[in-house]
């Protein structure tokens, strides 16, 4: 942990304007048959920002993330309560059916996992098909914008047709982000998306969440402190209280959580006291 | 690690150990040779002995054994050609019927059927696969078999084309090629969906969530990431279940009606080569004898080369997971 970020600065900042909203969490918990493993969310994704959740494991991170794209839906005894409201619906109980909401609420998981039978080509339009659509030229186009967008391809587009699995591990998780991306989804959730990688391909994973901002909010997982300071606009931190399970401790700009965060766990766990 | 793991490491025993020719043999180490050699002794002289039984058949009516359906006992000619088609016909059918209801039942173990009653219905199916094969093929004769003359052939008779696939004679029989596919199918299908079941099952969780994370709906996921990934882990499963149908015998012996038709109409009475040795051999010396054994060997060779085809399948689905 440097130690330039753990200076609490002294200077007065004056409150930003806050945004337009992408997704608004109010009083979501998540529990497993009947226990709880995080509670008490409440706080707004901004919308064309990256938002991290960072905190130590089993605060309950992963499993909040989970929630924003109705991913519980099949785990057995599993149970969302509180609200989840994107753009003016709830996602539970709104009109909105789940395969609709995660076309429009995307996800990159931890490991590289592109569809092994799958060409590249097929990996990114792979969800477009899911939802029906098969006229060539679309899927051409989608393929061409979305791996354009994750920065794959120019080392792809000799080979679109060989198979995913010969990708390094790094492309791979790129495809995978272009297989999100070539939905045009408003959100793309992204649970550790760094972690099975090496320190040069995680870079270029970070540079591609700060050129996708402009057109998809990003909400990231990381149990990476740096990259949540380095690529987050926005950061929820949160810890496992004493009954076990996750709570939100503070949300607010990635630059207050890590300088001038209210609670004192906040300022431990960024100073790296304990993790 | 303890000051005493350390000493006993260091020690000159140990040390000495790792160099194989300074070790003394200790006795069981030499029992365990002498039953390694004496079980490959045994299996060399096995499979030797039957082809040796089997060499005058290939030297001097090989020809008649692979070509000709006419089995004259006990002189000859001895004609394979009905045990061979039986048995690929018989198999073949029963493996269309077990991989649909198991493909079918495995799909829903894994994602239809509620946790708590997976392991039920799992093992349900697998324990179809203690039962003996005899109460099959006394299941098949008593209880399938006068169903089949009286409701379904006559049934099956009606359709366009019977004459040409059932064999339209006029008259009913209970046993036949049909009920020994059916009872087979049956028998095979815990073996199908064992394997099945758990090829589909070791699909990673995040490819599913992936799919699933992109709007596909379950049955797309199942349909177009799952069944995909574990296509060669499946045909695995096949050829094994292909296996078992091929070398089963007393079901078939009981309920295909033992008799070397030459012809390949599903509601006649036929045989399978595993299920005419059985119901000749007791009868047979000398040449005959020696045409069983033949059958034996192409059994033989069939069985070991299904198996083969499917293990290599299923320790390449081992390596396709291991890559994902």
């Amino acid at each position: 942990m440097t130690e330039i970020q753990a200076v609490p600065t002294t200077q007065v900042v004056t409150p930003r304007v806050r945004g337009p909203i992408e997704m608004q969490l109010k009083n979501v918990a998540v529990s497993f048959h009947g226990r709880t493993a995080v509670r008490d969310c409440t706080f707004d994704v901004e919308k064309n920002r990256v938002t991290s959740l960072i905190g130590p494991s089993g605060s309950g991170k992963t499993t909040l993330l989970r929630a924003l794209n109705r991913l519980h839906d099949l785990t057995p005894g599993a149970k969302v309560s509180g609200q989840i409201i994107l753009e003016g619906t709830d996602i539970y109980r709104g009109n909105l059916t789940v395969t609709e909401l995660r076309t429009r609420v995307g996800m990159v998981f931890q490991r590289p996992n592109p569809f092994p039978t799958m060409s590249i080509y097929d990996n990114a339009v792979s969800g477009l098909r899911f939802n029906g659509i098969k006229k060539k030229s679309l899927l051409d186009e989608a393929a061409e914008s979305s791996l354009r967008s994750a920065a794959l391809w120019d080392s792809v587009s000799s080979r679109l047709k060989v198979a995913a699995s010969n990708l390094s591990g790094g492309e791979q998780q790129r495809l995978c982000i272009a297989r999100a991306l070539a939905l045009e989804p408003e959100v793309l959730l992204m649970d550790e998306p760094t972690s099975a990688l090496d320190p040069v391909a995680t870079l270029r994973i970070e540079e591609l969440m700060t050129s996708l901002k402009s057109r998809v909010t990003v909400v990231i997982v990381t149990h990476n402190m740096q990259q949540a300071a380095r690529i987050s606009d926005d950061c929820a931190f949160l810890l496992m209280g004493e009954d076990r399970a996750g709570e939100l401790i503070e949300f607010d700009t990635t630059e207050k959580i890590f300088n001038n965060p209210v609670d004192s766990r906040t300022l431990d766990y960024t100073l790296g006291r304990f993790g | 690690m303890d000051p005493v793991a350390v000493d006993i490491l260091k020690s000159e025993e140990v040390v000495a150990g790792n160099t194989p020719a300074a070790t003394p043999r200790s006795w069981y180490s030499n029992v365990l040779v002498v039953a390694a050699v004496l079980f490959a002794a045994v299996s060399v002289g096995f499979v030797g002995s039957i082809f040796w039984s089997s060499l005058p058949t290939w030297v001097h009516h090989g020809g008649t054994l692979l070509t000709s359906s006419a089995w004259v006992s006990p002189a000859g000619p001895f004609g394979g050609l009905s045990m061979i088609t039986g048995t690929f016909e018989t198999s073949i059918i029963a493996l269309v019927i077990a991989v649909i209801i198991g493909l079918g039942t495995s799909i829903s173990i894994v994602f239809f059927i509620p946790r708590r009653f997976r392991t039920v219905v799992a093992t349900l199916v697998e324990l179809l696969a203690a039962i003996p094969s005899v109460v099959y093929g006394l299941w098949g004769l008593l209880v399938i078999a006068p169903w089949m003359e009286v409701t379904v052939n006559p049934w099956l008779n009606k359709w366009p084309f019977a004459k040409t696939i059932f064999g339209n004679s006029g008259q009913e029989f209970g046993t036949s090629l049909l009920l020994a596919s059916i009872v087979l199918g049956i028998m095979i299908l815990p073996t199908f969906v064992a394997i099945s079941r758990e090829v589909i099952a070791v699909v990673p969780q995040d490819l599913q969530e992936a799919s699933l994370s992109l709007g596909a709906t379950r049955w797309q996921m199942i349909r177009e990431v799952v069944l995909p990934t574990a296509k060669i882990g499946l045909f695995g499963a096949t050829f094994l279940a292909l296996a078992r149908a091929t070398g089963e015998t007393v079901a078939v012996a009981l309920v295909a009606g033992s008799v070397a038709n030459a012809q390949f109409h599903l509601l006649y009475p036929g045989t399978s080569i595993a299920a005419w040795i059985a119901t000749e051999f007791g009868e047979s010396q000398g040449t005959e004898i020696s045409a069983l054994m033949a059958l034996g060997v192409i059994l033989m060779l069939l069985n070991v080369g299904l198996a083969l085809i499917s293990r290599a399948l299923v320790s390449r689905q081992r390596k396709v997971l291991a890559r994902v």
